[in-house]
């Protein structure tokens, strides 16, 4: 009777959890990260000698699990904003979801039909939704 | 170490950490987790990430241990995609036009040179501050306690701006607009306003500096309207068209968005919503607290330093008094000297816990009108949290 096969068992799910953020947007940002702070010094330089004033902004958007609505949500919303509006979110009831993108369709104007509206709320929904009738209410958040 | 203490250790930690540094997008089930990862910005340090595009950026609490916030730490919102990312000095112009006599362009360099400077330390604090907090939870920035901030600000006053353009009889409000654009023809552009009595008081600047240095570009570089005491939205960012109106201002982002309830402390409930709303305005008053940490250990028998700040809309802070069992005694903390009325106000107890368990630390924060602190609070933006806090910490 030896311990071994169970350590073994575990340094391997933990190697699979590492691969698995492999493959997440954090590598990236790693690099974007370095990327941008050497950028970052260079604009502080300038900004005493040089009349122009330039920064490069990184992106870091994580990449949405496949599902139906996806590509119409990755199509209409991201457009205008990072899809990290949807994942800093705590989890929504169907309706407030469906709430929220009438108001891009209705107050902002994105670019969507009634029926598009519907099949991305139930993507949003599908990733970060929660049970419950509890429907957002109605109004303008603004913020 | 043998193995049961290896595999508690990875259970305890290993895991966990991995578990949340990995993407909080799980395929398998087809799920977001909450996320609470750092990011580094051009000219800031790391902050707590909430979205990248517009950027908003939250400061890390341990950054108000210190009486100013750092520049490269103070928190960062935008509105709109479009935002400035390069500014020629050389043609910018801050642009003054409207109901007034004398239209101006000024380059920051007139700004500088043409005009008495003047410095103000003032809390800027996001409308949104804290909405996390609120239950049952509504859409919006997903802000902790870190969508605030304290620093110096130097720059021109606006009414020494608008006697130099002569305003006419008959102005109502002054709006601000930025370099930011919407990215949409449908989406309005961020523009807000003051009424011409307040943009006039003496207090509201153009700001210039920020801590004696220049803006970051995601803070506003080159200039930003400064209204102490007034949440965030009015401090208009890279602030480039000044427009003096003989009418009410109107747009979607006054007559739509940022209203409060018009109840006291801006409330109201999920089933009982106000229909009578008024554009938010000045900063309720609240207490924030700086350590301990919830998750920092403390000692039986060791002083422990409790510290926070509070802050208000410029009546001053008078009184914070802190609660050690979760609200049922409370004692006097001390205040450390004003830095003005509308920096915020350091507070500190010294407490020594007897026994070993669980604490629920509390503030409550008292100004010279009398206001205090809510016990409870909700309205559908999210807006002016400022419930009592509790930290609970161990005791171990």
């Amino acid at each position: 009777m030896t311990p071994k096969p169970k350590a073994v068992v575990l340094a391997l799910g933990l190697a699979a959890l590492v691969a698995g953020c492999g493959h997440s947007s954090h590598i990236t940002k790693e690099a974007d990260h370095g990327t941008a702070d050497l950028r970052m010094e260079s604009m502080i330089d300038s900004k005493t000698d040089n009349p122009v004033h330039t920064i490069v902004m990184p992106h870091d958007e994580p990449e949405f699990p496949p599902g139906p609505g996806r590509d119409e949500f990755v199509t209409a919303c991201v457009v205008c904003h990072s899809p990290r509006y949807i994942t800093m979110q705590p989890r929504f009831p169907r309706a407030a979801w469906l709430s929220e993108v009438k108001k891009m369709q209705d107050t902002y104007g994105a670019h969507i039909s009634d029926e598009q509206a519907l099949q991305i709320a139930d993507y949003l929904f599908s990733i970060n939704g929660k049970a419950g009738s509890g429907k957002a209410p109605k109004g303008t958040y603004g913020e | 170490m043998n193995r049961r203490g290896f595999l508690r250790l990875i259970g305890a930690t290993g895991v966990a950490a991995l578990t949340a540094s990995c993407s909080r997008i799980n395929s398998a089930a087809g799920t977001l987790s909450s996320p609470s990862n750092l990011i580094r910005f051009p000219e800031k340090t790391e902050m707590i990430f909430l979205t990248d595009r517009p950027p908003q950026l939250e400061t890390p609490i341990h950054y108000f241990r210190q009486d100013l916030t750092p520049n490269e730490a103070f928190f960062v919102r935008w509105h709109l995609e479009g935002i400035p990312t390069s500014v020629d000095l050389r043609t910018f112009r801050l642009n003054v036009s409207g109901h007034v006599r004398q239209p101006l362009q000024l380059s920051v360099d007139e700004l500088r040179s043409k005009f008495d400077p003047i410095s103000i330390v003032a809390v800027n604090q996001c409308s949104g501050n804290s909405r996390s907090f609120f239950h049952p939870r509504v859409p919006g920035g997903q802000w902790k306690h870190g969508a605030c901030g304290n620093a110096k600000w130097t720059g021109v006053s606006m009414k020494s701006i608008l006697d130099r353009a002569q305003v006419k009889a008959g102005a109502v409000d002054v709006s601000f607009n930025g370099l930011d654009v919407p990215p949409l023809p449908s989406i309005a552009d961020f523009v807000k306003a003051l009424s011409i009595d307040h943009a006039r008081d003496g207090e509201v600047l153009i700001a210039y500096a920020m801590n004696d240095q220049p803006l970051p570009m995601v803070n506003g570089f080159p200039l930003r309207l400064v209204v102490p005491g007034w949440y965030g939205t009015y401090w208009v960012k890279a602030v480039s068209d000044i427009t003096v109106l003989p009418q009410p201002f109107s747009n979607f982002w006054t007559d739509k968005a940022y209203r409060i309830p018009s109840a006291p402390n801006g409330t109201e409930s999920p089933q009982n919503l106000a229909t009578d709303t008024v554009p938010i305005n000045k900063f309720n008053v609240r207490s924030i607290f700086v350590r301990p940490d919830s998750d920092e250990i403390l000692h039986p028998g060791m002083p422990t330093e409790i510290e926070g700040v509070a802050f208000d809309a410029g009546y001053g802070i008078r009184r914070v008094e802190v609660s050690t069992d979760g609200g049922t005694t409370w004692a006097d903390a001390r205040l450390d000297p004003e830095i003005g009325k509308y920096s915020w106000r350091r507070w500190r107890a010294s407490w020594t816990p007897r026994n070993r368990g669980q604490y629920r630390l509390m503030a409550r924060a008292t100004n010279a009108v009398g206001e205090t602190q809510s016990k409870e609070q909700w309205n559908r933006a999210g807006f002016m949290w400022n419930v009592i806090q509790q930290v609970d910490v161990k005791v171990g």
